[in-house]
């Protein structure tokens, strides 16, 4: 059977373990790329991804749908611990590169999930590609490197207010190209 | 803190914020606008949309099987307070997540069983049913409790395993991909092994066991060292 998100926060909402196994199916995959790529150490990243849903699990669906979607939720929750552990790992090595796949078994994962990925990865990157190199390289300092506006502005050498600029002038641009796959109506302009 | 930005400033914060690069400095004024502003939160929530969707420009990396089973087995040992969580899940979940045996998980196969034979005098529930299984060296019985759950699986016969390796019990359905739902563990002598089936039966037309690596497979990988059929008896 496939649940709804909204059938999903409701299960959480009712602290049901299932719901919990329910998101975990559905975006534990995507969760566990996000933390991996910001944190480049399986150990760590495997951490990053159990606290978050235990967490879930623990306060119950603070889910907000007015606020973005439930895949948006998930990934601002692991991001965010994964960035709260990068920054207190001083010996940390950020990665410049893609992590490649290992040979590693797979979870079961939602394949309504999985076949909207493969469709919309391919969509992303190439809207990506599409950003001029230091909006692109921004957003990816940004979104896959954890770094914070000032750090961004030194890694750079730009001022705090060029990265503010192009974070924003390159998101505007993602959302004309990816209008498509949003899920929440883009009403302003 | 009041309120002394244009929407314009927020809207700037908002979209370092969904990409994570916004500074903590900044949040504080962000969050005190957005509380008093609609308009202001509905780009937050277009914003971190858009941002939901970076991770797919990524190579997707699956997580061990191992993460799943450990976080539901924190999670249903964490619901064990919880009377809306069905008593046998509580068992279950008393069993660690590495399925070694242990006294705790003896007592959980213990228990289960004896919870079922409480459950059957207290609900006058259908007659307990033993499902046959076996393979090369093994012999053993699935033995089903009063309304369908737990089903706990007996098998003797076993050669021992490596730490790296687990057996792995998978429900088969007619159709479709087979069903990882428990581990067997070992007696103290390897001479019976044990392991408590979760959920109803239904639907499933035989059980089986594999050898896996620790902490189990998402798909059967190794030939089944033992196999029973369910239903029809």
């Amino acid at each position: 059977m496939h649940l709804s998100d909204d059938d999903i926060v409701r299960s959480i909402s009712a602290h049901s373990p299932e719901g919990i196994e329910a998101l975990y199916d559905r975006y534990g995959g995507l969760a566990h790329t996000v933390a991996l790529r910001i944190l480049s150490d399986r150990g760590a990243a495997e951490d990053v991804v159990q606290e978050s849903f235990l967490a879930v699990w623990r306060r119950g669906s603070t889910f907000q749908p007015g606020r973005g979607s439930l895949r948006s939720w998930i990934c601002t929750i692991v991001r965010n611990r994964a960035i709260d552990r990068m920054r207190g790992d001083h010996h940390r090595t950020r990665l410049d590169t893609p992590i490649e796949g290992e040979s590693i078994e797979p979870a079961v994962t939602d394949p309504w999930v999985a076949v909207a990925l493969e469709l919309s990865g391919e969509e992303v990157r190439k809207a990506l590609a599409e950003l001029p190199a230091e909006q692109r390289q921004t957003i990816e300092l940004a979104y896959y490197g954890g770094y914070s506006q000032s750090e961004i502005a030194t890694a750079m050498e730009v001022p705090l207010g060029t990265v503010k600029g192009r974070v924003r002038i390159a998101l505007d641009k993602l959302r004309t190209s990816l209008a498509d796959r949003l899920e929440t109506p883009w009403q302003t302009q | 803190m009041a309120d002394t930005m244009s929407h314009e400033e927020v809207t700037d914060l908002l979209a370092l914020e969904s990409v994570g690069a916004l500074e903590a400095s900044d949040r504080d004024a962000m969050e005190s606008h957005l509380a008093t502003c609609a308009p202001c939160r509905l780009v937050a929530a277009e914003y971190a949309d858009l941002a939901s969707l970076l991770p797919a420009a990524l190579e997707p990396v699956p997580p061990p099987a191992r993460l799943r089973r450990n976080l539901m087995a924190q999670v249903y040992a964490e619901a064990t307070a919880s009377p809306s969580v069905p008593w046998w899940r509580r068992l279950i979940a008393a069993i660690p997540a590495n399925r070694s045996f242990t006294v705790v998980g003896a007592a959980a196969v213990v228990a289960a069983i004896a919870f079922g034979i409480w459950g059957a005098g207290r609900t006058g529930a259908q007659t307990p049913v033993a499902y046959m299984v076996s393979g090369t060296t093994a012999t053993g019985n699935l033995d089903v409790g009063t309304g369908g759950t737990p089903a706990v699986l007996t098998v003797k016969g076993l050669q021992p395993l490596p730490s790296t390796k687990v057996y792995e019990v998978w429900l088969i359905p007619p159709q479709g991909s087979p069903k990882g739902v428990a581990f067997l563990s070992a007696g103290p002598d390897s001479s019976a092994w044990t392991a408590v089936v979760p959920g109803s039966l239904a639907g499933y037309k035989s059980i089986a066991a594999t050898v896996e690596p620790a902490g189990g497979s998402p798909t059967p990988s190794n030939t089944e060292v033992l196999s029973g059929q369910l239903g029809g008896s």
